[in-house]
């Protein structure tokens, strides 16, 4: 009520601002997906620095993970699928930041591969940071649905 | 069922289709039964993406060293650590990616000096798996 006697837009402006927001999280899941789909052998590795998971499951996630990560990505801007697509790339969301602070506090000295080859040397702290602040903003886009 | 995990199921079985054509058909899928990695270390075809980011370090003997070496590597073993760590530091940047090896996946001599480098200081140190073998039966 107060929020709409001093700012009469602001209802729209969130509304917009998590239309961009989905825009802009499923652009990067599908950027990631794809990446990594490109060269899921690669990505196996990558997975297989984290020390976390044994080589086969590590190597099933490589084929699936991509993938899942394109269509949750593409399915936000899909009003039929956008809350399903959404729980999953929150729950991605979860997975990864559990694994880039686990590979950070274990110091193993490994960059994200988030982005396949594409960006390299990243470290996990920054993208850790990223995928933290990432979080919060699927928690804003969450505060849009009944 | 309510409609979001509804809708978060058939995203995940509709990624299957995919998934399943790629670990079929893929030309880079993963190979299955790849041997794991140990922690800290790297194997050759990443290490060769690496390129100019990786320092090569030569950890057998002076000898060994001598006779052949990756080309641009630096020899560093314990036996000789004092007068060769300062030339490995001359060598060395913060954004390299150390490399060491040995004469074979069976060696330690690689592993002592990686763990040595560490405890001085010296961050993303890998052990190359395979060692100098690795780099001889390169394609």
């Amino acid at each position: 009520m107060i929020s709409r006697l001093h700012f009469p837009e602001l209802p729209r402006l969130v509304k917009l601002g998590r239309i961009f927001g989905r825009m802009v999280l499923g652009l990067l899941f599908v950027l990631a997906g794809a990446t990594k789909a490109f060269d899921p052998g690669a990505f196996a590795v990558e997975i297989q620095r984290y020390h976390l998971i044994p080589w086969i499951p590590g190597a099933l996630s490589s084929v699936y993970l991509p993938w899942l990560e394109i269509l949750a990505g593409a399915l936000l801007f899909v009003k039929r699928f956008e809350q399903g697509a959404l729980l999953l790339v929150t729950c991605l969301l979860f997975v990864f930041t559990f694994a880039l602070a686990s590979a950070t506090f274990r110091g193993l000295g490994i960059d994200c591969g988030c982005f396949g080859k594409v960006f390299t040397a990243t470290g996990t702290v920054v993208p850790l940071i990223r995928n933290i602040l990432l979080l919060a903003f699927t928690g804003f886009l969450w505060l849009g649905y009944p | 069922m309510g409609p979001t995990v509804r809708q978060a199921s058939l995203i995940l079985l509709a990624a299957l289709v995919p998934a399943s054509l790629t670990a079929a058909f893929h030309p880079r899928r993963p190979v299955w039964s790849q041997e794991t990695l140990a922690p800290g270390e790297e194997m050759l075809p990443t290490v060769l993406a690496w390129g100019a980011n990786a320092l090569w370090v030569d950890a057998r003997t002076a000898d060994e060293y001598e006779t052949e070496h990756v080309p641009g590597a630096i020899s560093l073993n314990l036996e000789n650590w004092d007068q060769l760590f300062p030339k490995f530091l001359d060598a060395w940047t913060r954004e390299k990616k150390v490399v060491v090896y040995c004469s074979a996946a069976t060696c330690e001599l690689s592993r002592e000096v990686a763990e040595r480098l560490r405890k001085s200081g010296i961050s993303s140190v890998y052990v190359l798996k395979g060692g100098w073998e690795a780099w001889k039966n390169r394609k």
